[in-house]
């Protein structure tokens, strides 16, 4: 027997994360972290299912997400009856763009260093438990406010 | 300020926390992967911090008439550069501005900015501006810190006058002079009649030309200037309201137009408020006169409420004798109604300007609510009866009208049947 696609397993997931970010658009931003988590798990059981290879495009997926949260948002601020100037439109992209690409470049060393033999000794070690954290304080703080 | 953070944020660290531990649940890479621009964004949320802005809003003046356009100003600086300044002016709905009244803006550190809003004053009363509410973001709106400056001041918004040409003479004069030419007979300019000299006649009232033509001196006699009394009697019982417009506003424009017209010819002017809150001004005359009437007019508004009242509550000193008073009325209470009957029992010279309703609540053709309309229509032409049977003019100003039209018909009225 045949075992099924990937892509085909997976694709409810994605339906219902994509209808979970409509309706945080229509919603005003409600469901929006919910959208994003449900696409990422879909995404994390996929490349899982598929088998032990490193999935390459896993820096580009997280940018989208990034991207579907920060445009999201973005589309809903738009919606407030404000007369804003235009350069804070310029702006805002400007910052969404530095941002995805900052992101970018970090998933990318990620999956680079993951290639990384685990053999090299105490310093990546370090740096390792250092940004979990770094990470883990900076997501206690966030939450906190 | 009382800061805030996007709930995007919490997302934000969900998914990168989830990430983190499904990484090292899985032994997988991909899932940290995912978590790496996250917490990027997290990181960029933490960078940011309170700015310290400085609003101060005023306006050019603290008077203003209907239609006219008052300029508030915002002034704003800030230590550190805001990435979005957001700013509402919190306005009255009688007080518009073209487009939106909030603006956001991007404020650079150390820079000043000034905001122009044209409002417009669609409508008189005393109103509150100068409290503007504030929000400044990051430029990616990560956090936001939120806070008000400007203290209230208060905005004098005048009733619009009408012009007119002519005002309504009362029928009695009062002592004191003033521009209204008396019927009684004494020292004055206006040529009354001829009666033959009695002693202690001056010399310079004789008629020299009928003292040749009679052989006997004969003076002229004069109707003095005189002033008058009016009193406004505003019915604040009940209005109509439709689409922003209502019979009381009416009202009160007309009443600031005749106050300041009376006035102007020295005559007293006196105002009372009739309705669920009373209110009352003793008839005096002048500039300062003008300014308590208005001030009056500004506050007055329709108060319900299920108290029998009659003309007796009033002080007698605002009702003065042979005072003429003119009413404004949409005549839906029936308070007012006999109200004014019983004023015009006490020998009072009295006019009833209705300030009409029935446009506003017109209903349309072929509704089930004509009947009800035709009726309420003949209730009211009832009561005009009435009015018109003891000797009271009652005049409709149409919505569409000037008041000069309803007080032109004041006048011919009066030639036609002169009152009692």
């Amino acid at each position: 027997m045949r075992a099924p696609s990937p892509v085909v397993a997976f694709v409810p997931g994605v339906a219902a994360g994509a209808a979970l970010l409509v309706l945080a658009l229509l919603t005003r931003g409600r469901g929006l972290g919910a959208a994003l988590f449900l696409a990422g798990g879909t995404y994390v059981a996929a490349v899982s299912a598929a088998g032990d290879s490193i999935d390459a495009s896993a820096p580009l997926v997280a940018v989208l997400l990034l991207l579907c949260g920060e445009l999201s948002a973005w589309s809903i601020d738009e919606r407030l009856d404000i007369r804003a100037e235009p350069r804070l439109a310029w702006r805002r992209g400007a910052a969404v763009s530095a941002l995805a690409t900052a992101g970018l470049a970090a998933a990318v060393l990620v999956v680079a260093l993951s290639a990384v033999p685990s053999s090299h000794g105490l310093a990546l070690t370090v740096l390792g438990a250092a940004a979990a954290v770094g990470a883990a304080g900076t997501g206690i703080w966030v939450a906190r406010r | 300020m009382i800061g805030y953070t996007s709930p995007r944020l919490s997302a934000y660290a969900t998914l990168a926390a989830a990430g983190l531990v499904a990484g090292l649940a899985l032994g997988r890479v991909e899932p940290i992967a995912l978590a790496g621009p996250f917490l990027l964004a997290l990181v960029a949320a933490v960078a940011g911090h309170a700015p310290r802005v400085s609003v101060s809003p005023s306006l050019d003046r603290e008077r203003a008439i209907e239609g006219d356009e008052v300029t508030a100003t915002i002034e704003l600086s800030s230590t550190d550069t805001v990435g979005r300044l957001e700013l509402l002016l919190r306005l009255p709905p009688e007080l518009s501005v073209d487009g939106e009244t909030a603006r956001a803006i991007h404020l650079p550190a150390g820079e000043e900015q000034t905001i122009e809003l044209q409002l417009r004053c669609e409508r008189w009363g005393v109103f509150t501006v100068g409290q503007v509410l504030f929000r400044a973001r990051d430029t990616l709106g990560f956090r936001s810190w939120e806070g008000s400056a400007g203290e209230p001041r208060p905005l004098r918004v005048f009733p619009a006058e009408e012009t007119l040409r002519s005002l309504v003479a009362p029928l009695e004069t009062q002592v004191f002079a003033g521009n209204q030419v008396s019927r009684a007979r004494g020292e004055g300019i206006e040529f009354a009649d001829l009666r033959e000299w009695r002693s202690g006649d001056r010399l310079r009232r004789v008629n020299w030309r009928a003292t040749a033509l009679r052989g006997s001196l004969w003076v002229n006699e004069q109707n003095p200037e005189r002033n008058t009394d009016v009193v406004l009697f505003l019915d604040t019982f009940a209005e109509v309201r439709a689409e922003g417009r209502s019979t009381n506003d009416r009202a009160v424009r007309a009443a600031a137009t005749l106050a300041h017209l009376y006035l102007q010819r020295k005559d007293r002017v006196g105002l009372v408020g009739f309705g669920g809150f009373l209110s009352w001004l003793v008839p005096a005359s002048g500039m300062r006169q003008l300014y308590a009437i208005i001030e009056a007019l500004l506050t007055s508004q329709v108060v319900h409420s299920f108290a029998l009242r009659g003309v007796d509550v009033l002080p007698p000193r605002t009702l003065p004798p042979k005072a003429l008073v003119l009413a404004l009325t949409p005549l839906l209470d029936n308070r007012t109604a006999a109200a004014l009957l019983d004023l015009r029992a006490r020998g009072y010279d009295l006019i009833v300007v209705e300030v009409s309703p029935l446009e506003m609540v017109a209903p349309s053709p072929g509704s089930s609510l004509e009947l009800a309309y035709r009726l309420w229509r003949l209730s009211r032409e009832a009561l005009r009866w009435r009015y018109e049977q003891v000797g009271v003019p009652v005049v409709t100003w149409r919505e569409d009208e000037p008041l000069a039209v309803p007080l032109e018909e004041v006048n011919a009225f009066r030639h036609l049947a002169r009152p009692a």
